[in-house]
Parts: C-alpha cells; structure tokens; sequence
C-alpha cells in the first residue's frame, strides 16, 4: 500500500504545472482516482512528494511523456466483460460491415492495448479484419510503442484465456500468439493491428476521429468527474454517424448527459447506445 | 453523529453480512458502503441473493451515482469503489490490490478521507490481509473502528491482520455488531 498521500491543494498545484508547461488539462478528472495516480507516479519515479513531482515536470519535457503513460490506469483484462464481445461478434459487427462501404471504429481506451487486441481478434474470427478500419486513440508515445510492441504480461494469461473461452471464441487464446506463453512477455500475433491507424489524444478527447460507425470508450469516463463526462461524450457523440453505435462500461451510462437524447439504447446490459438517424 | 457505515468482508462473511442486513432498521439513517470480495466475472446474482432478506434498498451503484441515507451500496464485480468528494461513488479498473478488485483498502480509505471522523469501519471474516490498511486510515482520520472478534470467524486471517495493525475501539461479535448498527445515531 502506498505510504505516501498527496493532498488536495498539491494535486491542485501539479494539475495547474501540466496545463501552463504542457497545455493538458486534467482539471476535470475525478479527484479521489487522479490523486491515487498521482500517489502511484511520486512513488514508482523516485521522488520525494508532490513538489519532486512537479520540479520533474517542469524541468524534464521527456518525462511528461511517461507521465502520460503513468495517469491512466491499464486496461488490465482482455474481453473484459465477454457477453459484450459475444454481442459484438454476433450482431453489431456483421451489421455495420453490411450497411456500410468500410466502416470505421474508433477504440477510446487511451491507456493500453487490451480492448483493441481484443477487438482485432473478434474480427479476425468472422472474417471481417480487413473489412473494416480501426483508430485507436492513445496519449503517451511510450504506451503507443508498448501496444505495438503486442507483449502481454504472462501474468494476464489465465484472466484473458478464462475470457475468451466465456465469449465462446472459435479457436484457442494460445492460437494468437506468436512466440510460446513461458515465463517471459509473450507476443500477439502482430498481424492483428498491422492496418491500425494510431491517432494521439489529449487530456479531454478535444479531438476524436470523425465519421464513426462503432465508438468503443469503456471504462474511461469514470476517471472524469461529471462536468468533463459530460463534453467528452458529447464531443464523442458529434463524431459517431446516425446508425452508429456507442459502448460503455457496464457501470457507466448516458443517463444525466447531454448525449443522451441523441441516443436509444440498445443493450442496457453491456451499455451499447445507438445512435437516432437524422 | 457519523455520516457513513463501511463493511469490508471476504470469505465467510456472507452469513454476518446477511444478518445485518436483515437486522437494521428500515430507516436506517446513514449510507452502508459495502466492499465485499466477489468472483471478478460473475456480475450479476449478488445484490439478488444479498438482498432477499435486507430491510434496506442494495444497490451496485454506477459510477458518480449521488450516495443516500437508508441505502446500502456494493461495489461491484471487478472494479474499485472509491468514495469522491461530494458524497459520490468513483469506480477504478485500476490494477488488483491485494490480488482484490473490488479492494477493501481502497474502499475504506477513500471513505476515511471524505468522512474523516464521522466514519464507522467494521472488517469482518476473510481469506487476506486486504482492509487492514484501510481500517487503519479509518482510525487515523479519526473514525470508529469494529472487528469481528476472530474466534467466532470462519476464516480469522483478515480480522486478525486488523488487529495487527490498528489498536481498535471494538472487537465484536456478530450479535454485537448487530446491535451497535440498530443504535447508531440514536
């Protein structure tokens, strides 16, 4: 457990460091969680407290990168949640490939490669990863390179696999990989995300890709507080094509957005909204 | 007078936990956080099965959602509930601590941190140490602190790391701990 604790007047203090250095704004992030990174980051780099932090900040412009990497929590499992990859592959999918020339998807999780490895794979098991076109959004450099780099941590496997067998997938976990899955980082195979598109975000989603049949952004607004939830998913909304579908974690929601009239839901469940023509 | 009750709980826990439940008052007049650890995939059933005998509304509640008086609320299947300023559920699907999501120190000392004080934290039977820390945040910040008394849990590991690690103002027995709730801001 951690031993040291940032106060709320000194997480103040580095937010305002990263928007006059940097121009991010994590102004809006709920508070209690981007504290705790805060926490995790002073202690995982060596330095002493907050005001460690923000001298490091201030004077090293290659760290911010790491930084980046470090605020948002991983992704730690892949097919989080498998009656969505079930909904996924069965429906939604082979919807939007039909209704449309080469849709595009957008993956809003900014954090690690989990959601998109997942995704590829169910597209690779219906035939349909070349029918479509992927942006995967991130914030660091660093995590850009390690989602590229397609290492699992071994660790992972038993969650993963124990997923995978839950979305009733055609074939193995251990098919998609391809080095063995001994002791050491083990590879997905890379040909999976070869035709990705990486496209870099900042702090607040100012710019998303546009023209989106299927947004995937699970587990990403709950480290907003309500004010950013808000312009997030409605800069999200604009994006996504009448017809196009929205996911969500399973304990987030539209409700009390102003997105939410654009919007019908489709699987309460697993949080898929479609969103209304015209 | 507190503001909160938070229970964290983990292998044979679930009898107490339904005895509590079924024992409070139906206006019962502070919020009950409850951080229990629970099969990480299995989503659903749990609020069900908790709430069959409970004389209060359970709820997993989404994240943001506004925390009310009279209500209990469970964290839900694989993710962190923290306590925001506001009065508000903050969920994380940051890494497992204590091999934990939901982890019960971080439940208890995001409460301790907004409640202070006006908190009651009670850890009951269980397999890990997860909650120790958190129980001591609680007490730190000034909160009552309960632990069900480890000779009448099924599994004493967390109750007993507990008590390693924080001098505690009760240690209770289920029947006590009953009690204690049905007279609290009385």
């Amino acid at each position: 457990m951690l031993p040291y604790e940032i106060g709320i007047v000194e997480t103040r203090n580095v937010i305002k460091t990263i928007l006059d250095t940097y121009g991010y704004d994590f102004g809006d992030y709920a508070l209690t969680s981007f504290k705790r990174r805060l926490e995790n980051i002073i202690i995982t780099n060596g330095l002493k407290d907050a005001e460690g932090l923000i001298a490091r900040l201030e004077n090293n412009k290659g760290f911010f990168d790491t930084f980046l990497k470090d605020v948002n929590p991983e992704t730690t499992e892949m097919f989080r949640d498998p009656p969505l990859w079930r909904d996924l592959r069965d429906d939604i999918l082979p919807e939007i490939v039909r209704s449309s020339g080469k849709p595009k998807i957008w993956i809003g999780a900014i954090d690690s490669g989990e959601e998109l490895y997942s995704l590829c794979i169910i597209l690779k098991e219906i035939d349909m990863l070349d029918k479509v076109s992927i942006f995967s959004s991130y914030l660091s450099e660093e995590t850009v390179k390690k989602i590229k780099s397609c290492k699992i941590d071994p660790r992972q496997h038993e969650a993963n696999d124990a997923n995978y067998q839950r979305c009733s997938g055609i074939k193995r976990y251990a098919d998609y990989f391809s080095s063995g899955m001994g002791n050491g980082a083990s590879t997905i195979n890379a040909e999976l995300i070869e035709n990705v598109t990486f496209v870099k975000q900042d702090a607040i989603f100012s710019n998303p890709p546009g023209s989106i049949r299927l947004a995937l952004f699970r587990n990403q607004t709950i480290y907003f507080n309500q004010i950013l939830q808000d312009q997030v998913l409605n800069r999200i909304q604009e994006v996504i094509l009448p017809g196009g579908y929205l996911v969500l974690g399973i304990k987030e929601s539209l409700e009390n957005t102003i997105a939410n009239n654009k919007f019908t839901v489709k699987n309460n469940a697993e949080k898929i909204y479609r969103k209304k023509a015209g | 007078m507190y503001k909160a009750v938070i229970i964290g709980g983990s292998a044979g826990s679930f009898q107490i936990i339904i005895r509590i439940l079924s024992s409070l008052p139906a206006n019962f007049p502070l919020p009950l956080l409850l951080c229990l650890h629970r099969l990480k995939h299995v989503r659903s059933g749990f609020v069900e099965a908790l709430s069959i005998k409970s004389t209060i509304p359970i709820i997993e509640p989404d994240d943001k959602e506004q925390i009310k008086p009279g209500r209990a609320y469970l964290a839900p299947a694989n993710y962190h509930m923290f306590i925001e300023l506001g009065n508000r559920i903050a969920l994380s699907t940051e890494e497992s601590v204590n091999h934990s999501r939901p982890s019960i120190d971080l439940s208890f000392i995001t409460a301790a941190q907004v409640y202070r004080e006006k908190l009651v934290g009670i850890i009951l039977s269980g397999a890990n140490k997860d909650g120790a820390y958190g129980l001591k945040k609680v007490n730190d910040f000034g909160g009552v602190t309960i632990v069900q008394d480890p000779n009448e849990c099924q599994v004493k590991t967390m109750t007993e790391s507990a008590l390693k690690m924080t001098k505690v103002h009760h240690v209770f027995s289920p029947a006590e701990i009953v009690r204690f709730l049905q007279k609290i801001n009385k």
